[in-house]
């Protein structure tokens, strides 16, 4: 799956380079939503707002990660690079060219 | 031997290459799928995270315990009941050391390794719970 987002107020603006990135859901995320979604994203886009989009294409996969408020709920793990993005830091978290973005409910192994 | 794969292992010839020079004690945990009225069990990982994890539990108990020896082989994929899901090889100089590994392991797994489980019934299926404890990022 393949797709472009921009930033809506930045959507005529030519100048912005594009970059793209790798979004990875896992289990019931993944069957609701999808996995390994190659996203051409503008500079400045930021990890909630890219999940956000992502995750409205499918009101139950939305309801899922975000609760009524539009935050995430509590449980979900969020990754970048593999490396842990607290949610309160999310919203303020720029992705760049090449970044993997993880987006899961709690572990389960064992 | 620390591994996320399909394939089973030969739980007997872990043990033998286990005993190092000063081993007193192996421990072997074995995760089976259980009878949970199922049909079989679907496992899957975040690989690259995940075998990441799993490194860095069996380094933490290896230096927190003074062990000699750590396997771990978690499986992903389908499962049928009483297959091994999660085998965990410890060798020490002695039970207490052996026992106490053991135990971090499994509990360390459980709570910080990207895995998830899904219980395939006649009716469909569901996704095992996780645990609490991984919702916080961990320190640095």
């Amino acid at each position: 799956m393949r797709s472009v987002w921009r930033h809506g107020d930045e959507e005529e603006n030519s100048e912005e380079e594009e970059m793209t990135v790798k979004i990875r859901f896992f289990a019931r995320f993944r069957e609701l939503l999808g996995t390994d979604i190659m996203t051409d994203v503008v500079a400045g886009t930021m990890f909630t707002s890219l999940i956000t989009t992502i995750a409205k294409k499918n009101p139950e996969g939305y309801a899922a990660i975000f609760d009524e408020k539009d935050a995430f709920h509590e449980f979900v793990i969020l990754m970048k690079n593999g490396k842990r993005i607290d949610i309160a830091d999310a919203a303020k978290t720029p992705v760049a060219d090449g970044d993997e973005i993880a987006v899961f409910p709690p572990v389960a192994g064992g | 031997m620390i591994v996320i794969q399909t394939d089973d292992v030969d739980i007997g010839a872990l043990i033998l290459a286990a005993k190092k020079h000063g081993t007193g004690a192996v421990v072997v945990f074995d995760g089976v799928v259980r009878d949970d009225n199922i049909t079989e069990m679907e496992l899957e990982a975040y690989e690259e995270v995940a075998t990441q994890e799993l490194d860095k539990i069996a380094k933490n108990a290896t230096e927190q315990f003074g062990l000699l020896h750590v396997d771990i082989i978690h499986r992903i994929g389908r499962l049928v009941v009483g297959e091994n899901i999660l085998i965990i090889i410890v060798a020490a100089g002695h039970r207490e050391e052996a026992y106490a590994g053991s135990r971090f392991i499994i509990e360390a797994i459980k709570v910080g390794v990207p895995i998830w489980k899904k219980e395939l019934t006649k009716d469909g299926g569901r996704w095992v719970l996780g645990e609490h404890g991984h919702g916080k990022p961990k320190p640095g």
